[in-house]
């Protein structure tokens, strides 16, 4: 008997069925899973505080510093505290928007970048060496450059096959590219477009295999990877140590008081700020290449914001 | 030849004729399905397309693409400026050096294992959400649903065919071009944004553009299927949906099956490159390994995506086998089984979608991106979509070259001698590798040994089409008729001979026809190589998404829209003309 139900039930046998049997679980797996609060990422409790940060190394010890972070943090704080990896640095800025971040140790740049979209954030402490932080130019040994002096002798770079790092790194983007423009030469006199190798790594084995003549990157990461004697100083030298300016910082959502209780954002900066005053909080500074972490303010960051800007990189 | 094979080569060819828009090799996975073994579809169209090459508009075709071959060779700036960077060969030896020394700590692989069920899952979830929203769509697309239905017994056979729906034809093409035109890496960075850190992301950036492909395709199929038992139901008074399940649907539920695993085996790519911006799994563990230069993990995960290619491809290849119900019945309950799998791997949380935060930053980023704003001047944007074409076009041309030679090379036929067959498994192994290392990751790599500029872009996507067209080309080789062939050589026809008259004939249209569409193709991929600094409107995106500048990306997709669009037609008049 030709029925609509047997049609039906025909139409589930012959190829229908996965797609069915997929929504009706899609459906069921959702419902049981964090509707309750109906605000997606927002306003439920019990819900573990979510710590992050960017891209900016070797994913490995990134992971082992951010988890070894949150074990110390959750133990101080007696919340649970769960590290949530990112791909890249717009990505971070993205879900810390989005709410599906907490706490997130932030370059300059990107921390800005957060900061603006979510005015109502914290920021809640830096190292002690950010307020001081600096980048290098390094470049290909044959390609003409020699060290210099001061950042108005970076002009030798004009004309250069030149690379950044990851666009938004302040330290391998946005300060280099200020320090280029102050000794006169623009992103745009440069040979060709400037690269963006996405990571500091990347940029010094790009300057080494000579495909772009310069770079700049995080002095901290040319120091760790000249002592570990894995850079062929044969290949790729050091032009210029750049002057200092303020980079890293954490930066908090503002809603975490709502979300971990009152008073919740003065507890966890107090937590930072006194890290270095047990043996175990010194462990996980060091992590970080630091010593102690500090108070850290808005103004701080004036500076990346007003080049930021210049650069077109705030949108 | 039986009605059925009929009704395969017809789709076949219609396919071709109306522009793989999201077809070509898409019309080959299905008319395959069915035709593979007794019908000469891929043959018919091909020998016609042989026989009528050198006609008139054939040959302006020909010399607009030598022009545009030409222009293309100026703007990567081969012959007028240095390109390659010798120096540069040890980073690149070091690369694939360590592919002898993968990465296998069991911490390791635990993670790769992990990485490799997040991206099947995300693949298999996205897939089988385009392949629901195909069906549904299909059925609603298709002539056969509308012009059928309501009309009266005794009334003469509706008119069908492009032609006859011209009007709407230009319209529905655009209409359907918005979802499909915006590469999912793009349907990636807006659901970030707005859904935030949710499986949901990666799996709606792939159903969306692929839902798109997959109602056209199944519509498609649905209206090449012989009407007559439909019509006989809908005669006897049966409803519209009685009818199609009864009449239309057994036909071709071996088409639609085959065409959503050809589906998958995409998706399982674009799932790599989504990994890259956010959404975890071998994408994302492949970039963060590239980023700390850890070649031998790279390997480790690249070798993971290879089984993972061969895997599907051995599935869907068995798939394509006519008869094998039981099989099909197996496959399809072993699908069922992983995609319910997959949501409980995956546990996306459908609540998103509906929940206010959601649709406020949904507001937003339109409130953002509204109106489309100019990145920086007219001339800018007309100079970084002609530097887009370009990489395209050289994408393809190096992508069709290799991919061509690859193709002979590795070509298995019943019979061949132990070298030739061991030839065919290297070509293959190499066309799997290939496609296994993602455009973004070849641009990456080439950046050792090519100058910066549009040249490593290119090549990057050139060798990613290689390996797709590669193992599209094998296939239009493995199913040619070879009774031309045998005749020339009983007639005692040298090789080359044999080759020029018997072969090249029969493949040349097919294998044009492949590389046009994958040219389409390449102009939205494009957007994945922008990292390099390889220029083009791809580098724009990414500078744009760097500084969350919502409204220049609006211009920057339009403008990405526009092209494809143009790409399409202009390959589609091009296949016309050369037929």
């Amino acid at each position: 008997m030709l029925t609509r139900r047997a049609a039906l039930a025909r139409l589930a046998l012959t190829g229908a069925a996965v797609t069915g049997v997929g929504l009706t679980a899609s459906c069921s797996t959702g419902g049981g899973d964090g509707s309750a609060d109906g605000g997606g990422a927002g306003g439920g409790s019990g819900q573990p505080l979510r710590i992050s940060a960017i891209p900016d190394q070797d994913p490995d010890a990134l992971t082992e510093r951010e988890e070894a972070f949150a074990a110390h943090l959750a133990s101080v704080l007696d919340i649970d505290v769960e590290y949530v990896p990112v791909p890249d640095y717009a990505a971070s800025v993205s879900l810390f928007g989005a709410g599906d971040l907490d706490l997130v140790f932030y370059g300059g740049l990107t921390g800005v970048q957060a900061q603006l979209q979510n005015p109502e954030a914290t920021i809640v402490a830096q190292r002690d060496i950010d307020p001081s932080f600096t980048s290098v130019f390094i470049a290909n040994a044959e390609a003409g450059v020699s060290p210099v002096d001061s950042v108005e002798g970076l002009s030798v770079m004009a004309g250069k096959r030149f690379t950044f790092g990851s666009e938004t790194s302040t330290s391998g983007r946005l300060m280099p590219s200020y320090f280029l423009s102050q000794a006169g030469v623009a992103e745009s006199d440069l040979a060709g477009e400037p690269g963006f190798s996405g990571s500091h790594d990347s940029t010094i084995e790009l300057v080494t295999s000579g495909s772009y003549e310069a770079g700049a990157l995080n002095s901290q990461v040319w120091q760790a990877r000249m002592e570990e004697g894995s850079i062929d100083t044969d290949k790729v030298i050091e032009v210029l140590v750049s002057p200092e300016f303020h980079d890293y910082h954490w930066l908090l959502r503002g809603d975490a008081d709502e979300r971990f209780g009152d008073g919740f954002t003065q507890q966890l900066t107090d937590a930072m700020l006194t890290m270095h005053e047990s043996e175990e909080g010194r462990a996980i500074a060091e992590f970080y290449g630091a010593q102690s972490f500090i108070p850290a303010k808005a103004e701080d960051y004036q500076q990346i914001e007003e080049v930021a800007r210049e650069l077109g990189l705030i949108g | 030849m039986s009605p059925q094979a009929d009704a395969r080569a017809g789709v076949g060819e219609r396919s071709e004729e109306e522009g793989p828009a999201g077809r070509g090799p898409d019309s080959s996975a299905y008319s395959l399905a069915g035709s593979r073994a007794d019908s000469p579809a891929p043959v018919r169209a091909g020998s016609r397309s042989g026989l009528r090459a050198a006609s008139r508009p054939g040959r302006w075709w020909v010399a607009g693409a030598v022009l545009l071959v030409a222009w293309s060779l100026w703007g990567s700036g081969i012959g007028r400026e240095p390109v390659l960077n010798p120096p540069g060969w040890p980073s690149l030896r070091s690369f694939f050096a360590a592919a002898l020394s993968p990465d296998l700590s069991a911490d390791f692989l635990r993670r790769t294992l992990d990485a490799t069920l997040v991206t099947i899952a995300f693949s298999l979830l996205g897939t089988v959400l385009a392949v629901l929203t195909g069906l549904v769509g299909g059925v609603l697309m298709s002539e056969a649903w509308w012009q059928r239905g309501g009309r009266a017994p005794g009334r003469g056979a509706p008119v069908r065919g492009p032609r006859s729906r011209a009007p709407g034809w230009l319209l529905t093409r655009i209409a359907l071009g918005i979802p499909r035109g915006i590469h999912e890496a793009v349907w990636g960075i807006i659901l970030l944004v707005i859904l935030g850190r949710d499986p949901l992301v990666g799996i709606l950036a792939l159903a969306i553009p692929f839902g798109v492909i997959t109602a056209k395709v199944y519509a498609e199929i649905i209206d090449e299927t012989p009407p007559g038992p439909y019509d006989a139901l809908i005669t006897a008074g049966a409803g519209r949906l009685l009818a199609f399940v009864y009449a239309t649907l057994p036909r071709i539920w071996g088409d639609l099956l085959a065409y959503g695993f050809y589906r998958f085996d995409c998706a399982l790519r674009s799932a790599v490159i989504l990994g890259m911006i956010g959404a975890g799994g071998l994408g994302f563990e492949l970039i963060t390994a590239f980023q700390g230069l850890a070649y031998e993990r790279m390997w480790t995960l690249i070798y993971a995506l290879i089984a993972l290619g061969w895997l599907f491809d051995r599935w869907s290849a068995s798939l394509r086998h006519p008869g094998r119900a039981r099989w099909k019945r197996t496959s399809l309950l072993l699908g069922a089984a992983l995609t319910v799998g997959s949501l409980l791997y995956l546990r996306p949380d459908l609540a998103r979608l509906v929940s206010a935060r959601t649709w406020e930053r949904a507001g937003a980023m339109l409130a953002d991106a509204i109106p489309p704003s100019l990145p920086s001047t007219w001339a800018d944007l007309l100079g970084d979509a002609a530097a887009t074409v370009q990489m395209s076009v050289l994408a393809i041309v190096v992508g069709s070259g290799i991919g061509v030679v690859a193709a002979f090379l590795g070509v298995h036929q019943v019979g061949d001698g132990p070298v030739r067959a061991a030839v065919a498994a290297l070509c293959r192994v190499l066309l799997l590798t290939i496609r296994a290392i993602s455009p973004p990751v070849w641009a990456l790599l080439l950046l050792f040994v090519v100058l910066p500029g549009p040249l490593p872009g290119a090549l990057a996507l050139g060798l990613y089409n290689a390996g797709v067209l590669g193992r599209l080309f094998t296939e239009v080789l493995e199913t040619m008729d070879r009774r031309p062939v045998l005749s020339l050589q009983l007639l005692g026809a040298g090789r080359i001979t044999t080759f020029v008259y018997g072969v090249l004939p029969l493949v040349a249209g097919r294998f044009t026809a492949y590389a046009l569409y994958r040219w389409e193709i390449a102009i939205r991929e494009t957007v994945v190589v922008g990292v390099v600094g390889a220029g083009g409107l791809g580098r724009v995106l990414e500078s744009q998404r760097a500084s969350f500048d919502y409204s220049g990306m609006l211009t920057v997709v339009i403008a990405l829209l526009l092209l494809s669009l143009l790409v399409d037609l202009a390959s589609a008049s091009a296949r016309r003309a050369w037929r």
